[in-house]
């Protein structure tokens, strides 16, 4: 699980039938920087990716994503996904010891 | 299995059910000497790590499944040991 911000959506034309009534979301990963707030540029320089989501995630939210073969656990029906929403983050608190 | 150290926690109320009740900590790998290197990453807790503390976070799907009872749970990264 990473953290990540919603900066986007995504809107299929088409797509595989067993993503029928689901909902994209650009995620920006957080990485130290995010986390800390020294960066305050919602967009982080990783990597953006599209994800999965089914938690009503918003623009701006900080949410929990997996990647991987985990994105599709949560579903009793194959597929082809390798990133969805976790959990929508209330709070979070990351203060990591400053020597490091 | 990550080295890591517990840097922070996350609280979420809407997420996967697996996730209901779960402590989430906010981990960063950290290598032999204490440096950190990788970005941060999700993990939930259950043997109470308290904050900088060293641990092994488990990457193991399955392992976590059993520990929350959800074989639909989309968790991987969960607290495994304390390193003394």
């Amino acid at each position: 699980m990473k953290p990540g911000r919603i900066i986007g959506t995504v809107t299929l034309a088409a797509g595989d039938p067993s993503f029928k009534g689901g909902r994209w979301v650009m995620i920006s990963p957080m990485g130290s920087d995010e986390l800390t707030r020294t960066n305050k540029n919602p967009v982080s320089e990783a990597f953006s990716l599209v994800a999965f989501d089914n938690l009503g995630a918003g623009l701006g939210d900080e949410v929990l994503y997996v990647e991987g073969a985990e994105a599709m656990q949560p579903f009793d029906r194959p597929i082809p996904l390798d990133a969805i929403t976790v959990a929508l983050l209330d709070t979070f608190k990351y203060t990591p010891p400053s020597k490091s | 299995m990550i080295l890591a150290r517990i840097d922070g926690h996350a609280v979420t109320s809407i997420g996967h059910p697996s996730l209901k009740g779960r402590t989430i900590v906010l981990c960063t790998p950290i290598d032999e000497t204490g440096a950190s290197e990788g970005s941060p990453f999700a993990a939930i807790d259950t043997l109470g790590a308290g904050m900088h503390s060293r641990v092994f976070i488990t990457t193991d799907g399955s392992w976590t499944q059993d520990t929350v009872h959800d074989n639909h749970s989309p968790i991987r990264n969960q607290v495994m040991g304390l390193v003394d």
